[in-house]
């Protein structure tokens, strides 16, 4: 598919505006209809672009806040599931834990572990993988040894 | 010193794997896990093999400004090189990638560019024949 630029511009304020506005205020019907398109062609489109529907975006951008906010530590895993706008506590914990791979809480105390000066959050929660390089195995850089490149320590 | 190993951010490294895998063909070289995240790359089947691609996460707010603003603004932030662009574009547009750019000269190369996804614009670029 061939996206011309004003189909491009529009989905990309799409995802803006599915970021920035509250879901009870602005429906995936409107949005599309900013977006001129039906919401059917819209939702297609957003999802070849993006690689998530715009439903899917939007749980995805919710969980990402609940993980700052969980990281922060001052809120309950309760107040947590509120304030991203889950009104179910247990499946806000399904979806936490399918999706990040441990438990709303188990996340909150591996968070706290790493936080030592309040407000400053530790590299292991917001990597880039050449930091995450630092923690690997000795067996992963095997293939650097085969090329002649010394191991890094 | 040399180049052996650069890297692109994604935002979920799974849907990644997937794309980079199934629909550019690449093959995985690393993946190991993390905690939430992994160590994951990729090297092409092409050319040198023991070049890697990683695939890294782009947890930080700040990398997500960045690749936001960049998709936005339409400007790809990797290049890959093929042979034949009239053939990757025709198997890529069959696999559904959506391109904002169809194959088209600029200078002595032909480009084209695709979104991968995962919050990227890939330009894929043919070199002039010799």
């Amino acid at each position: 598919m061939l996206l011309r630029h004003e189909n491009f511009r529009n989905l990309c304020r799409a995802r803006e505006l599915l970021a920035e506005t509250p879901e009870d205020r602005l429906f995936i019907r409107d949005i599309a209809r900013e977006a001129r398109m039906s919401p059917f062609h819209f939702i297609r489109q957003f999802e070849a672009l993006f690689g998530l529907t715009p439903h899917q975006f939007r749980v995805q951008l919710r969980l990402d806040r609940a993980k700052l906010l969980l990281a922060r530590g001052h809120y309950s895993v309760t107040d947590v599931c509120m304030e991203v706008g889950f009104t179910s506590l247990g499946s806000f914990s399904d979806l936490f834990t399918r999706r990040v791979g441990m438990s709303p809480s188990a996340y909150q105390r591996a968070a706290r572990a790493m936080i030592q000066v309040p407000g400053v959050f530790p590299q292991e929660l917001f990597p880039g993988c050449l930091s995450l390089m630092a923690c690997l195995p000795a067996s992963a850089f095997r293939n650097f040894q085969e090329a002649g490149a010394p191991v890094p320590r | 010193m040399r180049i052996k190993l650069t890297s692109i951010m994604v935002d979920n490294q799974d849907k990644a794997l997937k794309f980079y895998k199934e629909i550019l063909g690449f093959k995985k070289k690393h993946d190991i896990p993390m905690g939430e995240f992994k160590w994951l790359t990729v090297v092409s089947l092409e050319g040198a093999q023991d070049l890697e691609l990683s695939l890294e996460p782009n947890a930080n707010p700040a990398a997500k400004t960045f690749q936001e603003a960049m998709f936005s603004q339409k400007i790809p932030l990797a290049a890959f090189e093929v042979a034949d662009m009239n053939k990757e574009y025709a198997r890529l547009k069959a696999a559904g990638v959506v391109f904002t750019r169809e194959p088209s000269k600029a200078g002595p190369v032909i480009i084209a560019v695709f979104s991968d996804t995962c919050g990227n614009l890939i330009q894929l670029y043919q070199p002039p024949s010799t």
